[in-house]
C-alpha cells in the first residue's frame, strides 16, 4: 500500500506565501496505476517530487512499503530511489552522445549492480521495449518514439517497485503516444510495479486504476476506475 | 556507484566534447612539457657533472686542506686571516681580489701519513712548464704537468701503463694533442722518444742578489738567467687520449711520476711562499671504496682541524647548483600549470552548466552528491592525465630529436636529456592531482544542483 497523508507544501515567506500543496491525501495498492491529473500549476509535479523524495514537504507523510519517504535522510533517500524507483520524463532526458546500452546502464551503475549481471538486465529491458536491435546505436540517432522507449527501458531495467512518469506522451504524436502508453502498462504489469502518471491528458488518465485530480494544490477528486473494466481491454 | 563506472563514465563524457577536452588538456601539456624537459636536462647535467667529478677525483681520496675556504662552496670569506707562516695570499678573479688561505705544511702531511686509516698522501703538484719540446722538430710549446694518478687510469692510444702503482721515474704520459705539434707521426711513433720540459725558478731574494752581484762583476747575465731555468728530459711512456668527460676547452696536462713531479715542483717553487706548503693534498683512505670508511676518515680529520672534501661533497655542491637552476626553470613550468588550472576550472564550469539535466537525472535516479562530485572531479583528473601524458610525450619526442644534435655539438658521451621513469610517473600523478583539485569547485557546484530545478521541462 502506498499512502500519501496530509501533504502540505508552501513556498515563500510571510506575506508572499504560496501554497503549492494543501493537505493532499490518497492511497493506492501496490501494483496499481495512479494518474495525477490537473492543469499546469495545480501542484501535480510538486506532489510527484515529494512522493519520490526529491522534495521535502512542510508536513505530512508518504508511506511506501512501510517507509516514510519524507523522513529518510538524504543518503537513504538516494538509496531508496536508486533501488526502488524510476522516472520517465516528457523530454526523455536520454544522453544523445551515449549508446542505447550506456543509457540503460546508468540506473544499474548508480545502484551498484555487479557488472556481470548488468548485460542480461539491459538486454531484457531493451527486448521489452523492442529496441534490442539498436543496442549499440547512439541515442541521438533515435526517433522521438524510440527515445521514449529507451527512457522506458532505462526506467524498468532495475525492476523498480515504483515508476513515476511525468507527461510521458507530452512530446509525442498521438499514435506514437498511444503505443508508448500501451507498452508502459504492459511492462508495468509484467514486473508488478506501481505506476504514477502525472498528466493533463484525460484519455491517458482514464486508463489508470485511480485518478487523483489536482486543482490549486488540493486533491479535489479521487476517482477509482470500475473494476469491470480491466486495463488491457481498453488499450489500443 | 562503483568507482570504475564513474571513471569510465567521466572518460566517455570527455570524449563527447573532444575539441574542448583536448584544448584544455593542451594547457596542462605545455606545463608538463616544460617540467619534463627541465627534469630531463637536470638529470643529464647532474650525471654529466657527477661523471666529470668522479673521473677527475678518486672517490677513495679526500681533499684535505687547512683552511675552511677549501670546503667552502659559497662566496669566499672577506675577513682577514690572522698571520701564520702558512697563510699565503692567492689572487683570483682579477685585480682587487685576493684570498688569504692557510696551507697544509709538510708536518701536517707527515702527521697524516701516520694516521691508521690513511693509505697514502699525495701532494697537489701543479707545475707550470715554460715550454715543452722534442728532438723531432725543436719547436717549443706551452703546457702544464700533473702527477700520474694510478687510481684514475687514463685511456691510452699507445704505450703501456703499469697495472698498479706509479709510472716509471723518468717517463711521462703525453696527451694526444701534442703529437703532431712535437713532430711525431703517430702515437706509436712517439713511444720511447725524448721530450724536454723547461721550468723556471721564480725570482727569490737570493736569486736577485746573485743577479746583481753578477752584473757588478761583469760576468754575462745571460748565464745567470740560465741558472734560473732548468731543462728536464723524459721518455714518453704512453700517449693519453682525451677524456670523454673533459670539457671541450683547455689542454690536458702531461702526467709525471710522483718523484719527478716533486722534483719539478720543488724546483719551481723553491724560495717562494708556496715551497713545502700546499693549498690542499689528496689523502687516500684505506678501503676507500666503502663510503662508511670515507665518512669516518673525514669526521676524524675534521676533528683534527682540517677542512675536508670528499668526492661526494663536491658532487653535492655541484648538485646544489644544478638544483637551483632546475628550480628556476621549473618555476616557469609551474606558472604554466597554474594558468592551466584556471582553464580546467572554466571548462568544467561550462560542462556543469551544459549538463544540468543529466546531473538532475542522475540525482533523481539516486546518485549521491558525492557520486556526482566524483564524476566531475574525475573528468578533471582525466584532463590532467591526458595533458600530462601529451606533454611528457612531446618532451620525450623532442629529446629523441635533440639529444644526438646536442651530444655532437658539445662533445658529450651521454645524452643531455635523460628521462627517469619514476620522475615522469610522479610528474604525471602530480599533474593529475592538480587537475583534480581544479575540478573541485565545479564538482561542488554539480553536487549541489537541485534536481527539481534541473529537471523542470519548459
Amino acid at each position: 500500500m502506498i499512502e500519501v497523508k496530509n501533504i502540505t507544501k508552501t513556498y515563500g515567506k510571510k506575506d508572499n506565501v504560496f501554497t503549492a500543496l494543501s493537505e493532499v491525501s490518497f492511497s493506492a495498492p501496490e501494483g496499481s496505476s495512479v494518474a495525477i491529473i490537473g492543469k499546469s500549476g495545480s501542484g501535480k509535479s510538486t506532489l510527484m517530487h515529494i512522493m519520490s523524495g526529491l522534495d521535502k514537504a512542510d508536513s505530512g507523510e508518504v508511506l511506501m512499503g512501510g517507509h516514510d519517504i519524507q523522513k529518510l535522510k538524504r543518503k537513504q533517500a538516494d538509496n531508496f530511489r536508486a533501488n526502488e524507483m524510476s522516472f520517465i520524463f516528457q523530454s526523455f532526458f536520454v544522453e544523445g552522445n551515449q549508446t542505447v546500452y550506456q543509457n540503460v546502464a546508468l540506473p544499474l551503475e548508480i545502484a551498484g549492480v555487479a557488472p556481470r549481471r548488468r548485460k542480461q538486465l539491459i538486454e531484457t529491458a531493451l527486448k521489452n521495449v523492442e529496441l534490442i536491435d539498436k543496442i549499440n546505436s547512439k541515442a541521438k540517432n533515435l526517433s522521438g518514439g524510440q527515445k521514449q522507449r529507451l527512457a522506458i527501458a532505462r526506467a524498468i531495467v532495475n525492476n523498480p517497485k515504483y515508476i513515476f512518469a511525468d507527461e510521458p506522451t507530452g512530446n509525442l504524436d498521438s499514435v506514437t503516444g498511444a503505443r508508448i502508453v500501451e507498452l508502459l502498462f504492459s511492462i508495468k504489469d509484467s514486473i508488478g510495479s506501481t505506476l504514477f502518471i502525472v498528466t493533463h491528458d484525460h484519455e491517458l488518465a482514464e486508463k489508470c486504476d485511480q485518478q487523483v485530480r489536482m486543482s490549486d494544490g488540493r486533491a479535489i477528486d479521487i476517482h477509482q476506475k470500475p473494476a469491470q473494466r480491466p486495463v488491457r481491454k481498453v488499450m489500443l | 556507484m562503483r568507482i570504475i563506472d564513474i571513471i569510465r563514465r567521466s572518460g566517455r563524457n570527455l570524449k563527447s566534447s573532444k575539441t574542448r577536452t583536448i584544448l584544455t588538456a593542451l594547457a596542462i601539456a605545455v606545463g608538463a612539457f616544460t617540467l619534463a624537459l627541465t627534469l630531463a636536462a637536470s638529470n643529464g647535467i647532474r650525471s654529466y657533472t657527477d661523471e666529470l667529478i668522479s673521473s677527475s677525483f678518486d672517490p677513495a681520496e679526500l681533499i684535505v686542506g687547512r683552511d675552511k675556504e677549501i670546503s667552502n662552496t659559497g662566496a669566499p670569506s672577506d675577513k682577514p686571516q690572522e698571520y701564520d707562516e702558512s697563510v699565503a695570499s692567492i689572487s683570483f678573479g682579477g685585480p682587487g681580489t685576493s684570498l688569504q688561505v692557510k696551507r697544509v705544511s709538510l708536518a701536517d702531511i707527515e702527521a697524516m701519513r701516520k694516521l691508521p686509516y690513511v693509505e697514502q698522501v699525495r701532494e697537489n703538484f701543479q707545475i707550470n712548464i715554460r715550454y715543452i719540446t722534442s728532438s723531432a722538430n725543436d719547436k717549443k710549446y706551452t703546457g702544464s704537468a700533473d702527477v700520474y694518478n694510478s687510481a684514475q687510469k687514463p685511456e691510452i692510444s699507445a704505450g703501456m701503463l703499469p697495472s698498479s702503482g706509479d709510472i716509471k721515474k723518468g717517463t711521462l704520459l703525453l696527451p694526444e694533442t701534442y703529437l703532431s705539434a712535437l713532430g711525431f707521426g703517430s702515437a706509436q711513433d712517439a713511444i720511447g722518444k725524448q721530450v724536454r720540459l723547461s721550468v723556471q725558478k721564480p725570482f727569490s731574494a737570493e736569486s736577485i742578489q746573485q743577479l746583481l752581484v753578477s752584473a757588478a762583476t761583469g760576468s754575462a747575465p745571460q748565464d745567470q738567467a740560465q741558472e734560473l731555468q732548468k731543462v728536464f728530459s723524459y721518455t714518453i711512456g704512453g700517449v693519453t687520449k682525451k677524456a670523454a668527460t673533459d670539457f671541450g676547452t683547455g689542454i690536458m696536462p702531461l702526467s709525471l711520476s710522483l718523484g719527478d713531479a716533486r722534483e719539478l715542483y720543488d724546483y719551481t717553487v723553491q724560495g717562494t711562499a708556496d715551497y713545502e706548503k700546499f693549498l690542499y693534498v689528496f689523502a687516500r683512505i684505506k678501503n676507500g671504496d666503502n663510503k662508511q670508511n670515507i665518512a669516518d676518515a673525514k669526521a676524524d680529520l675534521v676533528q683534527k682541524g682540517y677542512f675536508v672534501q670528499s668526492t661526494e661533497d663536491l658532487q653535492k655542491a655541484v648538485g646544489q647548483f644544478v638544483d637551483i637552476l632546475t628550480i628556476m626553470i621549473g618555476v616557469f613550468g609551474l606558472i604554466t600549470v597554474i594558468a592551466s588550472v584556471f582553464g580546467i576550472v572554466n571548462t568544467q564550469y561550462i560542462s556543469v552548466l551544459e549538463r544540468t539535466r543529466e546531473i538532475g537525472l542522475m540525482k533523481a535516479l539516486g546518485m549521491s552528491r558525492s557520486g556526482v562530485s566524483r564524476l566531475f572531479m574525475l573528468e578533471a583528473t582525466w584532463i590532467g592525465f591526458m595533458g600530462a601524458v601529451l606533454g611528457v610525450l612531446g618532451a620525450y619526442g623532442l629529446s629523441v630529436l635533440l639529444n644526438p644534435v646536442i651530444t655532437k655539438q658539445i662533445n658529450l658521451d651521454d645524452n643531455l636529456l635523460v628521462f627517469q621513469p619514476v620522475q615522469i610517473a610522479i610528474l604525471i600523478l602530480a599533474l593529475m592531482l592538480v587537475a583534480t583539485v581544479a575540478g573541485l569547485l565545479p564538482a561542488r557546484k554539480a553536487a549541489k544542483l537541485d534536481p527539481i530545478e534541473a529537471l523542470r521541462s519548459e
